[in-house]
């Protein structure tokens, strides 16, 4: 037993705790709710995941580096206003532009968050708490109070939210949901196998020992912030197909799903750890019960939000300590 | 020098209700134009269509009224919209504002800034959504009634169920005291004989986010599979629930309704989505609330019951009480518009 513990990473064991928290959670839901295991519940949890996880792909890698960003829900908010406002002036912009667009705004936004933190030498939490109002209100102001709508969207944008990119299974996965995974796991890759990505872990994990091993600290972080803000600005083009109709108030309360995702995902809030294996099965877990809660006729709307925080505090719990009693086990195992 | 003439009367109007005092007048009372009314109009929140109809509105009456005064349009951003109109109103009262419109979106919450607003001269007109107990209120400026919106709402819903079935409510925030009120009346319409076919089985909060109303509305139809309409009384969610039964290609089995603004609808109601919806003109709305608000500045009208005053273009309306909160008072303007594929393209440009 031990000897098994041995050679498997804590990132690992919490990444089978996760998955089996998330297994049980179907299980349960599925004697509770009529035609649960259904594509047809996959494909609502999944597009739904889709949009959420590039920003938490973002969000962890500022937390990785011992930082926060709570504007996102408003970068999101600004890219799909913006870039939906401007396919109504310029339908024919080819799609990967439109792309590339969405994650250069996000970028800009983040850059301001960067330079902030970095240079400004002004708390993560302080500088993003002002751009999450100071970007809103940007919005309204530029809004003029006008409502995007799908009428004025490109067709194949409008299309794309149904597009299946491949099926397994009976099983369709949609060209928006593979978006979002590869954009996770491609940022999972470069932080894995890039020595440059490393820095964010030793920022994180260490600032002055990063310092002092002549890691420009603050550039480290600086690059953390623009990449959440184009990872935001991905999940703002996200957004803007799936839900067409673009308010000012879009985006808004997507600071705290990302945090969520990220923080059951086990990224640790202390900086210097985490995996984007993590961060997807953490904004799995989070939206599937909260899908699966909305449709489960024990827990009224009331209800429902409160209990979602108590799941997540549980899941957050639970991982804490067993990956601690793990940890002593093996430590057991090594002395014996 | 018909102008002249026509404020003369007005004038002579507005003084002979000022000696009248607080009897009930017969003759509709004309506030005198160019009165110094500084005056504040304070939405829900600032970027969603309606209000910006609304401050059209108001910012029309305000130029043919020849107000000296102010006119301003602030409001929260969308994050702080309750705890910002409360510090919203509380600014108001400290510079002395004449008189604060108010779109009210933070329930009782906001009633003792209202009252401390009375207590130091600022009147507290509300619109759109009242303060539920009526306290530091000096009237409302209803839209409709609220109990037609009901049975508006019930009718709407029994039609395109086909007299029976089962339909649900997608609201905005559980704190929104409009539409609160709406789905009450609707309740109570729903008694009626003609609807007992007709099952209202849950009603749940999109809190006026796309993403949100969206994901509520597919939740709808998971849980109740016989459901046939989805009833949203708000702007944002009615769009997010037409949206997500196109993309589930579901429209021909669940029908969208409640309340919306043409222009956004214009492609449901079109394609079938959504065939039938509700709204009345919200910058009339705004109109007549600055009318009102205006007259309460002046003096011209003191803010109470059976007091008879004319607001411009839209004529004459009377303070009346306000049969759906015992004790407050209400201007009551009506009426809404039903649309359907019809005549939903002319309004929408």
């Amino acid at each position: 037993m031990t000897r098994f513990l041995d050679g498997v990473s804590p990132q690992s064991l919490r990444l089978v705790a996760l998955f089996v928290a998330l297994l049980a959670t179907v299980l349960f839901f599925s004697t509770q709710i009529d035609g649960y295991l259904s594509p047809r519940m996959f494909n609502r949890i999944t597009t739904s995941v889709a949009v959420v996880l590039p920003v938490a792909a973002g969000q962890a890698i500022v937390v990785m580096t011992r930082n926060i960003d709570l504007s996102v829900g408003s970068i999101l908010g600004i890219v799909a206003y913006v870039i939906g406002q401007m396919l109504g002036s310029f339908p024919e912009l080819h799609p990967v532009l439109v792309v590339a667009a969405c994650m250069g705004l996000g970028a800009v936004a983040g850059a301001v968050n960067g330079v902030l933190v970095a240079w400004g030498r002004v708390p993560a939490i302080i500088v993003t708490l002002g751009t999450l109002a100071l970007f809103r209100t940007f919005l309204v102001e530029w809004s003029d109070a006008r409502t995007i709508t799908t009428a004025s969207l490109p067709q194949w944008l409008v299309d794309l939210p149904q597009a299946t990119a491949f099926s397994v299974a009976g099983l369709d996965v949609r060209v928006t949901v593979l978006l979002a995974v590869a954009a996770c796991l491609v940022t999972g890759l470069a932080l894995a196998r890039l020595r440059w990505a490393r820095r964010f872990y030793a920022v994180g994990s260490n600032p002055d020992a990063a310092v002092m091993a002549g890691i420009n600290a603050g550039f480290v972080v600086f690059v953390a912030f623009v990449l959440s803000g184009a990872l935001a600005g991905l999940s703002g083009f996200i957004f803007l197909a799936k839900f067409g109709n673009i308010t000012v108030v879009a985006g808004m309360g997507f600071e705290l799903k990302s945090v969520a995702a990220v923080v059951v995902g086990g990224v640790s809030i202390m900086g210097g750890s985490g995996s984007m294996l993590g961060v997807l099965m953490g904004a799995l877990l989070v939206d599937t019960i909260d899908n699966s809660l909305t449709r489960w006729a024990v827990v009224s709307e009331f209800w429902r939000d409160a209990l979602l925080g108590f799941l997540i505090m549980a899941a957050v719990t639970v991982d804490t300590v067993a990956s601690r009693s793990l940890a002593r086990l093996r430590a057991k195992g090594r002395a014996e | 020098m018909k102008t002249t003439k026509l404020s003369g009367l007005a004038l002579a109007a507005g003084l002979a209700a000022g000696l009248m005092g607080t009897t009930a007048l017969a003759e509709a009372v004309t506030a005198a134009p160019g009165a110094e009314v500084n005056a504040v109009l304070l939405p829900k929140f600032l970027g969603i269509l309606p209000f910006d109809q609304a401050n059209r509105g108001a910012q029309e009456a305000a130029a043919e009224l020849g107000s000296t005064g102010t006119l301003e349009y602030i409001g929260p951003t969308p994050e702080n919209s309750a705890a910002g109109q409360i510090e919203m109103l509380t600014t108001a009262t400290t510079q002395k504002q004449h008189v604060v419109m108010l779109s009210n979106n933070a329930g009782d919450q906001i009633a003792p800034t209202a009252e401390a607003a009375q207590a130091a001269g600022t009147k507290v007109v509300t619109w759109d959504s009242p303060i539920p107990s009526g306290a530091g209120e000096t009237v409302f400026i209803a839209q409709v009634d609220f109990g037609s919106i009901g049975v508006v709402m019930a009718d709407m819903a029994y039609d395109l169920a086909g007299g029976a079935g089962e339909f649900a409510v997608l609201s905005a925030s559980p704190d929104a005291s409009n539409q609160n009120a709406w789905i009450e009346a609707m309740k109570e319409t729903l008694k009626g004989d003609k609807y007992k076919d007709l099952k209202l089985v849950d009603v749940v909060y999109g809190n006026d986010q796309s993403e949100e109303s969206y994901n509520k509305a597919l939740g709808l139809v998971d849980k109740y599979p016989d459901l046939k309409v989805i009833m949203a009384p708000t702007t944002v969610g009615i769009v997010a629930a037409a949206k997500a039964m196109q993309d589930e290609a579901m429209c021909e089995k669940v029908k969208v309704s409640g309340l919306g603004l043409p222009a956004e609808m214009v492609s449901y109601s079109l394609n079938g989505c959504a065939p039938q919806f509700a709204l009345w003109s919200f910058v009339d709305l705004g109109y007549l609330t600055y009318q009102a608000s205006y007259a309460i500045a002046t003096g011209a009208i003191k803010g109470e019951i059976g007091e008879e005053f004319t607001a411009g273009r839209m004529g004459s309306f009377t303070i009346e009480e306000d049969p759906g909160r015992p004790g407050a008072k209400r201007v009551l303007m009506g009426p809404f518009t039903v649309y359907t594929k019809d005549n939903v393209e002319a309004a929408a440009n």
